[in-house]
């Protein structure tokens, strides 16, 4: 047993002996504990250094509102995790766990020479220090700052664990499972509503783990906690522990972790590390508690100062007893009961000074019978000890002049300054806060959600009023929801009523300027910094806050924002809540990004579409590249080439015999109606009226501000019916936007919109020789040049299956596209391509339909085209309907900036020297202008063309088509590049090889 | 004591891939419903997430002017050619989607579970013999519930990959009993 | 993350199953044609930014599909009412007795 493990107490598991490591060292705890506990039960409280002066410093709290006791822990490769909260992870069997922030060791570290640099470090260092001289910047502070600053050491290698996440909907849930949340829940579920009641702990009860001695209903604290939940179980309650609520949004939406695996020694295969909530409750009941305050004076963080409730609970809930001698600083009577029941358990407590002048007589009387020195109206002014407290001292305080000092022994020191109820997840909604003058605390006030506080996170003190408020919530909850609940009273006996005051910093005899009495003990901020930044001139405290760094560490101010606030406004003369509190944020604790992520790592990180082709690419070993959300063939590289090689392969061999493309992941629309022909008419620049059917035609979709959204062929299929097909990206945005047209712009139009994207699997089939692969396959149709010329479309049978058939191209070269049902797509696909076996046929990706469609001048929207380009700047003018009275966008072809002169404009460029030029390349009309120079457009595409044997390029130039033959200048990383302008359409300019 | 228990069921649920069937998207004016109704031989529900069942035909209302169409592939020319019938007189559109999307069954007592990992609609009151078009993950899915623990889920073709791998994931986590 | 009443389902579901649309109540003109540069204009980019209620569009893109119209208040990001496309601008009492 170790030395300060008290047989007979806690609810750890004497039977149960778990070993792990600390900074290399072996220790044993038991089952229950945390690695607090475990450590303090050796004697253990030198934990970590502080952040900004490595001071040394040991667990102030038993709870998640730790600032100090920050520890990394690991369990093999990619499972360390910085920054845990050492008073909140679970021991388990061969945990390795080290501090922070030291070297060479925790006992001995070099960087708490910035404890002797105090001054250096006052409030706002970071704008005075690093100011001047400029030149200092680069080779002195950046470095400096750099490897100052975090907390702990980032993980390096990728986490193996899962995460998961659940959507959960509730009629009520109750967040804290203390006194008040465990009365709220049950009156709630038995009034029928589903019920869940969430704990950050391992276990239910909250502070009823840590009160032991108190009676209700006639039986102990915890034979009735176990009872409560038997009950709520039995009631149908769903209850969750290891369970933080980290964010309160709208309409009672609240994020909870689950923390699944980081407990157990081994977890099973398959389990999440942990788990995300996301909760809709019809009634939020916040049930949180309230937190312990510091007192702040001079060498109150040394190790051994702890906040006296977390003695409490070290005591009760762990069975470990902080210390042999216990001095005890308070002004709140909750100190009083912690001192009390260390006493009982065999700790000599030495003496208990009090700020106030007056304290209950009851609890004067308990501590003189145990033999307890009373100090009331006393401050602390100093502690001793290095590594460890060895004395307090205290002063008399009379009539606000602090008398003589002095030392009291002690291996442990208990502050309390007060309780302040847990705001934080109120704080997330807007909930309005009130001021409470009397206990000089803030209350949670007017609440924006439907949403009851209950218990101590109200302000209420002692189990009795605590009870009785969560029996209140739970009615509530239940008549809110329109059902009715059965109240439940709890007599309560031997109960610990309280009452305090709220403190600024203690009075003390000495400089006030040389105290390092600490405020916020994870970002060294001392109550000093805050005075300063009053008189710098900070009078909000959201600006004493980013100028001292008070609560602005992981613990957002848990411990340090009431007391932060009570010294500046203090020091500005004013009530509190006219400096103002700061705005909580979620999370409420530090959350991993691996709860955030849930089950998108790895193959799920995000969704991937792939087409029927895909499998079929993949065996043979294609490159892919993504586009939108699909998965795209990129190019299909042979053994030993590159993709340059590849590429310029695939389009050699599609110009000269025939290539296959995989086109599924375009966008199709069927659009169906007998308003077919007028809703087209509407929506796109081109006329389709005449269009017959069995014909197709490029269409042009604009905005209405007159720029190009998307493009696509469209084949007419019948009188009523038009086979739309949009850019791979733009399917989903082409459908949204053609539906808000039709819903709420043109209802009166008899026409429906089907997206048919993933009903058709689409196989191009490109080159002179084109005809002759796909004739064989081809039943129903004549593919003659007569019969079947440039531009039309067929329903007819493909490989035996049911097919639409266009006769289209986006290579210049005779080219067909063949549309099936997708589950015959791959087998399509391998139809043709044993067809196209005599010709050499070329399976081809994304980048060769690139090369091929830009050797052309044809653009892909987003591309040549972003946003800001019209029809006449792209060069498509010959695409808009001239007759048509109105389409989208029609009108702003005619705004003023649209017609005028100098836009930019979509030109072709041939480099003088062949350099392929890099897309996004600045051009300039003259290089030999003055700095800053006048950009004149950018390069959009930019290819080496087999077919040309020369790099080509397009490129947006302002006023770009009348400039044909100039010269023009692109900045390279190698130097500047000259380019003549030309048209786009570089290939076979006449348009012969279409007609083949 | 610090137990660790779990009110999971460790059974997993069961995943299964429907084969093949036909599958239209119907549309048409909610004042025209009852014409078409007649025409096909179809029960058109008025309301949406309303199911209907004739001759082994089933229909959702998907929408107000909108029904999914579940025909059996014996019946699947006779259901093209009433359409066609029709047209004129009662203007709709009947548009075949039978690969556009591939549907999954998920049964057992963990299904639902399964679906609140991606749903994040209230699924459980989703009622039996009801559909919803929603959310799972990032894909837009159509949710039928058969029974208490049994769903049916339509998924566009390309989503499926990640819906799958997504309740594989789920499957793992649900088998580890945490 | 908020919770949307559609007024084509009748239900009240997740905000990730619908898609924001813009400003409601603004009409395509009937005749573009007819309008001045600046009164294209405003059509175009001109919106009301309002502070309290606003008349906004959303679509329920991932339920039945249909565009509808909602009045939602920027401050305290709440919707005071959910209305089917086509139907009138709620007036201010209606809001109040919704809110």
């Amino acid at each position: 047993m170790s030395r300060y493990r008290i047989p007979g107490m806690g609810r750890v598991d004497p039977a149960r002996t778990v070993r792990f490591t600390f900074d290399g060292r072996s220790y044993t705890g038991l089952r229950g504990d945390t690695v607090a506990s475990a450590l303090l039960a050796h004697g253990v409280h030198l934990m970590g250094r502080s952040f900004k002066y490595h001071r040394p410093r040991g667990p102030v709290t038993a709870g998640s509102e730790e600032p100090n006791a920050l520890i990394g822990t690991s369990r093999g490769p990619g499972r360390f995790e910085p920054n845990t909260r050492a008073t909140v992870q679970e021991l388990r069997e061969g945990l390795v766990a080290e501090s922070q922030n030291k070297w060479p060791s925790l006992k001995f570290d070099i960087g708490a020479v910035n404890d002797r640099a105090y001054m250096l470090f006052s409030a706002g260092f970071y704008y005075k220090t690093f100011m001047w001289p400029r030149s200092f910047w680069d080779r002195v502070y950046e470095p400096f700052i750099r490897a100052a600053a975090g907390l702990g050491k980032s993980p390096t290698e990728a986490d193996p664990d899962s995460y998961a996440s659940r959507n959960l909907h509730t009629d009520v849930l109750v967040i804290g499972g203390g006194a008040a949340g465990l009365q709220a829940a049950l009156v709630a579920a038995k009034s029928g509503a589903r019920v869940v009641l969430v704990d950050e702990n391992p276990e239910m009860g909250g502070s009823l783990l840590s009160d032991p001695s108190v009676r209700i209903d006639g039986q102990g604290a915890w034979a009735w906690l176990a009872d409560r939940v038997a009950q709520l179980r039995a009631a149908g309650v769903t209850l969750m522990t290891r369970t933080t609520a980290i964010g309160y949004y709208h309409q009672n939406f609240v994020g909870l972790v689950e923390r699944v695996a980081d407990h157990l020694d081994r977890p099973p295969q398959g389990a999440p590390r942990e788990r995300m909530w996301h909760v809709r409750a019809r009634q939020v009941v916040l049930a949180q508690g309230a937190l312990e305050k510091p007192l702040v004076f001079d060498g109150n963080d040394r190790p051994g100062v702890m906040l006296a409730g977390a003695a409490q609970t070290y005591l009760n809930r762990y069975g470990v007893k902080v210390g042999d001698i216990a001095a005890v600083v308070t002004s709140h009577d909750s100190a009083w009961y912690a001192a009390f029941d260390l006493a009982d358990a065999g700790a000599r407590v030495a003496a208990i000074a009090d700020t106030r002048d007056r304290v209950r007589q009851d609890l004067v009387d308990a501590a003189r019978r145990r033999g307890i020195e009373v100090l009331a109206g006393h401050t602390a002014t100093a502690t001793s000890g290095r590594l460890r407290v060895r004395s307090v001292r205290v002063n008399p305080v009379r009539d606000g002049k602090v008398g003589p000092g002095r030392e009291i022994a002690c291996d442990v020191l208990l502050i309390c300054g007060g309780w302040t109820p847990s705001l934080h997840l109120f704080s997330h909604t807007k909930g309005s806060l009130a001021w409470d003058a009397d206990n000089r605390t803030f209350l949670p006030d007017r609440t924006t959600e439907a949403c009851q506080i209950a218990g101590a996170g109200r302000g209420l003190w002692g189990y009795g009023p605590v009870l009785e408020d969560g029996m209140r919530a739970g009615l509530a909850a239940a008549e809110a929801l329109g059902r009715t609940g059965t109240p439940a009273g709890a007599g309560v006996e031997g109960d610990r009523p309280g009452t305090g005051v709220t403190q600024k910093e203690l009075p003390t005899d000495r400089s006030a300027g040389k105290a390092k009495a600490f405020v916020d003990y994870q970002n060294d901020v001392t109550a000093k910094d805050i005075r300063l930044a009053v008189r710098e001139g900070m009078r909000s405290i959201e600006h004493v806050k980013r100028y001292t760094t008070n609560g602005m560490a992981t613990d957002q101010g848990k411990m340090s924002n009431i007391n932060g606030l009570m010294i500046a406004a203090d020091a500005l003369a004013k009530e509190p809540p006219q400096v103002g509190l700061t705005t909580f944020r979620p999370p409420y604790t530090p959350t991993s990004f691996g709860a955030f992520v849930g089950y998108h790592k790895g193959a799920t990180f995000e969704l991937t579409r792939r087409t029927p082709i895909d499998p079929w690419a993949e065996a043979q070993g294609a490159a892919f590249e993504p586009v939108s959300l699909w998965r795209r063939a990129w190019y299909f590289p042979r053994a030993g080439e590159d993709m340059h090689a590849a590429v310029a392969r695939e389009c050699r061999m599609t110009r000269a015999s025939a290539g296959m493309f995989d086109a599924s992941t375009l966008g199709k629309i069927e659009v169906a109606g007998p308003d077919a022909t007028e809703f087209m008419n509407r929506m796109y620049t081109n006329p389709w009226t005449k269009l017959a059917p069995g014909r197709c035609r490029y269409g042009l979709l604009l905005g209405e501000d007159g720029f190009i959204r998307d493009d696509g062929v469209i084949g007419r299929l019948a009188q009523d019916l038009f086979h739309v097909t949009t850019t791979t990206g733009g399917a989903a945005r082409v459908l949204n936007m053609m539906e808000d047209y039709l819903q709420t712009e043109w209802p009166d139009l008899d026409v429906w919109l089907t997206s048919t994207t993933e009903q058709w699997a689409t196989v191009a089939v490109n080159g002179p020789n084109a005809r002759k692969v796909l004739a064989p396959l081809v039943e129903g149709q004549d593919l003659s040049d007569e019969a079947f010329p440039h531009m039309s479309v067929a329903q007819c049978t493909v490989a035996g299956f049911p097919a639409r058939l266009f006769r289209i191209s986006f290579t210049g070269e005779l080219g067909f596209e063949i549309n099936v049902p997708a589950r015959h797509g791959l087998a399509l696909w391998t139809a043709i391509h044993a067809a196209g076996q005599p010709y050499d046929i070329c399976p081809y990706g994304t980048e060769t339909m690139h090369v091929l469609r830009a050797e052309k001048g044809y653009i892909i929207v987003g591309q040549d085209t972003d946003g800001t380009v019209t029809p006449q700047d792209a060069g498509l003018d010959w695409a808009i309907g001239k007759a048509k009275k109105d389409f989208v966008g029609k009108r702003s072809l005619q705004r003023p900036d649209i017609v005028a002169p100098n836009r930019k404009q979509l030109v072709g460029l041939l480099t003088e020297d062949g350099t392929r030029l890099q897309e996004g390349a600045q051009i300039v009309l003259d290089p030999n202008q003055t700095l800053p120079m006048t950009m004149a457009g950018h390069v959009t595409s930019s290819y080496d063309s087999v077919a040309l044997g020369r790099p080509i390029a397009m490129a947006v130039i302002a006023g770009g088509h009348g400039r044909m033959g100039e010269t023009v200048h692109i900045p390279m990383p190698n130097g500047t590049v000259r380019a003549t302008i030309t048209s786009t359409n570089f290939y076979d300019p006449a348009g012969e090889r279409l007609k083949a | 004591m610090t137990a660790q228990r779990h009110d999971f069921d460790a059974a997993p649920f069961r995943l299964e891939e429907l084969p093949w069937s036909p599958r239209f998207s119907l549309r048409v004016r909610p004042q025209n419903r009852a014409a078409l109704e007649g025409a096909l031989g179809l029960t058109l529900p008025a309301r949406i997430g309303e199911r209907s069942m004739t001759g082994g035909t089933e229909v959702l209302c998907l929408g107000p002017d909108e029904w999914t169409v579940l025909v059996p592939e014996s019946g699947r020319d006779a259901l093209v050619d009433a359409g066609a019938r029709i047209y004129a007189q009662t203007p709709h559109s009947l548009v075949e989607i039978s690969d556009r999307e591939i549907t999954l069954r998920l049964s057992g007592p963990q299904a639902l579970t399964a679906l609140t990992a991606g749903c994040p609609r209230d699924v459980e009151a989703l009622q039996t013999g009801r559909a919803a078009r929603t959310l799972f993950d990032s894909a837009t899915v159509i949710l039928w519930r058969d029974g208490a623990d049994s769903f049916r889920m339509d998924v566009w073709r390309s989503f499926l990959p990640h819906v799958r791998a997504i309740l594989d994931k789920v499957a793992a986590e649900l088998k580890s009993g945490l | 993350m908020l919770l949307i009443h559609c007024p084509y389902c009748d239900e009240t579901l997740p905000e990730a199953e619908f898609a924001y649309a813009g400003e409601a109540h603004i009409a395509r003109p009937a005749d573009p044609s007819a309008l001045t540069d600046e009164e294209w204009r405003d059509f175009l980019f001109i919106r009301t930014n309002a502070r309290g209620p606003h008349y906004e569009r959303w679509r329920h893109i991932h339920g039945c599909g249909r565009f509808f119209n909602a009045c939602r208040d920027t401050v305290s990001d709440r919707f005071l009412m959910t209305y089917k496309a086509g139907e009138e601008r709620p007036a201010h009492a209606t809001l109040e007795a919704a809110e």
